[in-house]
């Protein structure tokens, strides 16, 4: 993996656009199906991030840490029950989207906020052509004539490069592109790779230019050519609307390379949140640490390779940020009761400290840390220039 | 797709061939074989000889003597739209006039003299030398005068070889030849072909007796049958079908042939069974649809609700409900004066219903009217044919929305912003119609089958009571015809279901 690393802080001057989506304080829990009167499950405990425009946010952790769940919440697409928004907020623009009332919903689901999923050769109804099923997208929020439309749907298709073949089929002939153009609308799912299925769907997802876009492991299930073009193709659609991208992965090689900001999750909180270079070069949270040590090598020759656990079973891991003398432990729910900071009372022992001005670590929550009262994550920050 | 339809339709003809063979096979291997029914009516009265006669006859009328292959055969060919022999004749009456059968021969031919008056010249009687006192007939009349003629003949003459059988095992007991005879002491004539007859005592003068009598009838059977081949050759009415080589091969409609327990066209009895069972049908599986589907989608979309449970246990407390026992159970107090009363006990019409306006009147006093009084009659057939339905289809729905409703392709559409029903119905619903589909083909052969206990209970005259009579009497050509007829349904429903599943699933494709 290579990390770029012109770390541009220049580009990290502060700017005046106002954020796209706030996540505060966002709790998610579910009823405990296998113990029904038991605890319930909590999948997200206080979540907070900031995306801005034209800015991809990565959201990175293992599975079950919480990623999904914080994005289906955005769309209010977790059943609820079992699902239940225990508090917090996540705000569209200053709206908040998790009160929002079903009617007003269905126009920032697919409009204003489009999600993407891991799965390509599943997330396509198989009974309906593609067409139709832009169409729908196009639509459903749009007010367009059915021949607009299709040129809309045709225009969508285009820019993710569905068209690239058979634009080189019919180089000269213009009448027998556009018809092949149209005639690929009628085509049904399966007759697409999965690569083609993923360039579908973000086409879909992109129809009716939103300014949120999730992209749930977009990129997971194919293999990496594929990955790299659908990664490209997601920035250069972004760079010409102004999207803001939240791209959910557990592929540090796809954060490297795509990533502004990286929201690092563990257990339905936040462990650490920084701009891309600065964590890669200094991940500070013993967990992202763990995290980057475990990706093995090419050349590495070792019998056994490196675990997360290898890492955080460390205690001299949990002494390395500014201010451990003074008792800012990194958060982490494995801990030992006897290496964790006394608490007195018996709330929420996590909370979400800013480390320096533009890293923010999930810690141990103390009395002095909470007197502090850290700003929410934010980081109007984008990579290159 | 076309050459995929055409393939499937031709792989029926053996399917179907298979079907038949099987059941016919079935038929015949069943206690007394085929025409039991005639049997035993027969064997009350085994004494008179007359009654024997008849049941010769019968025999001989439907080929029921025949090995049950030759049987098969004859019932092939005359199913076949390919035929053989000459093109039959369509009388006004629509009865389909074939022509006459070949006659048997007479049994154990070298035990006798020639009949007197030598070999029967038959150039001599056939020809137009026999109409002669017809001149005044029409066609028509003339050639049914005549088959009726043939038949008599024939039927004295099979009679007659019966007889014969009958003299000869008095014989064969006289003579001390009783090794001949057969497990039930009667006389096979082919067991005899090779043994020098004792030509006296009185056994052998009743037996010659008898031969006398079956020669004589054969001769008029042979004149008779010459004659009316002879006016059936001359065509009196309309050549039916389509001839391709003359006089040996042509193409007809298949003939479901005569039921010989009722002695009618199986097509005559099939066309009025039929309307009454497809009418019960008709009723009973929309009703069963429109309830079950949108309870089944409701019950998916709902899971775990209080309207699924309700509904899954109601409908499976119904589908636990033995037929016969609902139907009785619905007769006993709904139906019975002594109760509620509220519903006739059994049949399609009041006896009165004829005289009826077609719709309910009001004017001097209310008269429900014939559909009404229709109505009235079949609800509660209707009742015991809908009641158990409901369980399996709207699980088998609300199994089939479960799948799709947790699908990934889904959340899609819900991330696109589509409401809710859309969802259902656009996205899960479309996608869940496969296994619908599957059953929705099953309601063809049921509708032509109907159902055996519900209109034995409330003696519905439909599908199910006469192919249930047909069993009993063992009726070979009714349960033919009806098997031969479920199963080209079926297997035409299940073509139509493939044909939907590519219609239904762009996926599925026959190319």
């Amino acid at each position: 993996m290579s990390v770029q690393a012109q770390a541009s802080v220049a580009s990290n001057a502060p700017r005046s656009a106002a954020p796209l989506l706030e996540v505060a304080d966002l709790a998610v829990s579910f009823d405990n199906a296998s113990n029904p009167g038991g605890p319930r499950i909590q999948a997200v405990a206080g979540v907070n991030m900031t995306l801005f425009p034209r800015q991809t946010l990565a959201v990175v952790g293992e599975s079950g840490c919480g990623k999904s769940v914080t994005a289906m919440s955005a769309m209010q697409l977790i059943p609820r029950p079992p699902g239940r928004f225990d508090r917090g907020s996540i705000l569209l623009e200053g709206r908040d989207l998790l009160s929002m009332p079903e009617s007003e919903m269905l126009r920032v689901r697919g409009g204003e906020i489009a999600m993407i999923f891991q799965e390509p050769m599943t997330s396509l109804n198989p009974v309906y052509s593609i067409g139709d099923q832009i169409l729908e997208a196009i639509l459903l929020h749009q007010k367009l004539t059915p021949d607009q439309a299709v040129e809309r749907a045709i225009g969508a298709l285009e820019e993710v490069g569905i068209y690239n073949r058979l634009k080189e089929r019919f180089k000269d002939d213009a009448l027998a592109l556009a018809r092949g153009k149209r005639d690929l609308l009628s085509e049904y799912p399966h007759r697409f790779s999965g690569g083609m299925r993923q360039r579908v769907m973000i086409a879909m997802a992109l129809a009716c230019q939103p300014k949120v876009l999730l992209a749930d492991e977009p990129t997971t299930a194919l293999d990496v050519t594929i990955q790299a073009q659908i990664l490209d193709l997601l920035r250069q659609l972004q760079n010409d609307r102004g999207m803001g991208i939240m791209l959910i992965t557990h592929n540090l090689g796809v954060v490297a390379e795509n990533a502004d900001v990286v929201c690092v999750m563990y257990a339905g909180r936040v462990v650490e949140y920084a701009p891309v270079f600065e964590l890669f070069e200094n991940p500070m949270h013993p967990y992202t640490r763990g995290l980057f040590a475990s990706i093995p090598g090419v050349r590495d020759h070792r019998s056994r390779l490196t675990t997360v656990e290898d890492v955080t079973h460390e205690p001299a891991e949990f002494r390395k940020l500014p201010g451990a003398d003074r008792g800012v432990i990194p958060w982490w729910p494995h801990m030992p009761e006897e290496r964790r900071p006394p608490l007195a009372d018996g709330r929420d022992p996590y909370c979400l400290h800013r480390i320096g001005p533009n890293r923010w670590v999930g810690c141990w929550r103390t009395p002095e840390l909470e007197s502090q009262a850290s700003p929410r994550p934010s980081l109007d920050f984008r990579r290159g220039g | 797709m076309g050459t995929y339809i055409a393939r499937r339709l031709l792989l029926m003809i053996p399917t179907l061939l298979g079907i038949t063979l099987l059941v016919f096979s079935l038929v015949a291997m069943a206690p007394g074989g085929i025409g039991a029914g005639l049997q035993v009516s027969g064997g009350q009265m085994s004494d008179t000889s007359r009654v024997m006669q008849m049941q010769a006859y019968l025999e001989d009328r439907y080929g029921l003597n025949d090995p049950v292959i030759v049987q098969y055969g004859r019932w092939l060919a005359q199913i076949s739209p390919v035929k053989f022999g000459p093109r039959f004749q369509l009388a006004p009456s629509g009865i389909w006039v074939k022509p006459p059968r070949d006659l048997p021969d007479p049994p154990l031919r070298g035990w006798f003299e020639p009949p007197s008056g030598a070999e029967l010249d038959l150039a001599a009687v056939s020809g137009v030398s026999t109409f002669e006192g017809m001149r005044s007939m029409d066609a028509h009349e003339r050639h049914r005068s005549l088959q009726r003629d043939s038949e008599a003949a024939r039927r004295a003459y099979v009679g007659s070889i019966r007889g014969f059988r009958e003299v000869l095992a008095d014989y064969a007991r006289a003579q001390g030849l009783q090794d001949l005879l057969d497990a039930k002491g009667a006389a096979d004539p082919r067991r005899f072909e090779g043994v020098t007859p004792i030509r006296q005592g009185t056994a052998w003068d009743a037996l010659a007796a008898a031969a006398q009598a079956m020669h004589t009838a054969q001769r008029s059977a042979v004149t008779k049958a010459a004659a009316e081949r002879a006016s059936f050759d001359a065509a009196p009415y309309p050549r039916m079908g389509v001839p391709l080589v003359p006089d040996l091969l042509w193409l007809g409609s298949p003939d479901l042939g005569v039921a010989f327990s009722k002695n009618r066209p199986v097509s005559e009895l099939i066309r009025s069974a039929l309307p009454v069972t497809l009418l019960l049908n008709l009723i009973a599986f929309p009703i069963i649809y429109l309830i079950a589907i949108p309870t089944g989608v409701l019950a998916a979309t709902r899971r775990g609700s209080w309207f699924d449970s309700a509904s899954g246990a109601v409908f499976l407390m119904l589908w636990s409900v033995p037929t016969v026992l609902a139907g009785v159970l619905l007769i006993g107090f709904v139906a019975n004066q002594q109760y509620l009363g509220l519903f006739p006990v059994s049949g399609l019409h009041d006896t009165q219903a004829e005289t009826w306006t077609f719709l309910p009147t009001f004017g001097s006093g209310f008269e429900r009217g014939w559909l009404l009084d229709l109505l009235w009659h079949v609800a509660l057939p209707v009742t015991c044919l809908v009641y158990g339905g409901f369980a399996v289809l709207s699980k088998q729905c609300r199994a089939a929305m479960l799948d799709n409703l947790s699908a990934d392709y889904v959340r899609t559409a819900k991330a696109k912003g589509v409401p809710k029903v859309d969802v259902v119905i656009r996205h899960v619903f479309r996608n869940s119609l496969l296994p619908l589909i599957t059953m929705f083909v099953g309601i063809f052969p049921a509708m032509l089958g109907g159902s055996v206990v519900v209109e034995r209970i409330f003696s519905v005259p439909g599908m199910g009571t006469l192919i249930l009579e047909a069993i009993d009497l063992r009726d070979r050509e009714i349960i033919l015809a009806n098997t031969f007829m479920i199963a080209c349904v079926n297997l035409l429903a299940l073509l139509l279901a493939d044909i939907l599943y590519a219609v239904a699933d762009p996926r599925v494709s026959y190319e």
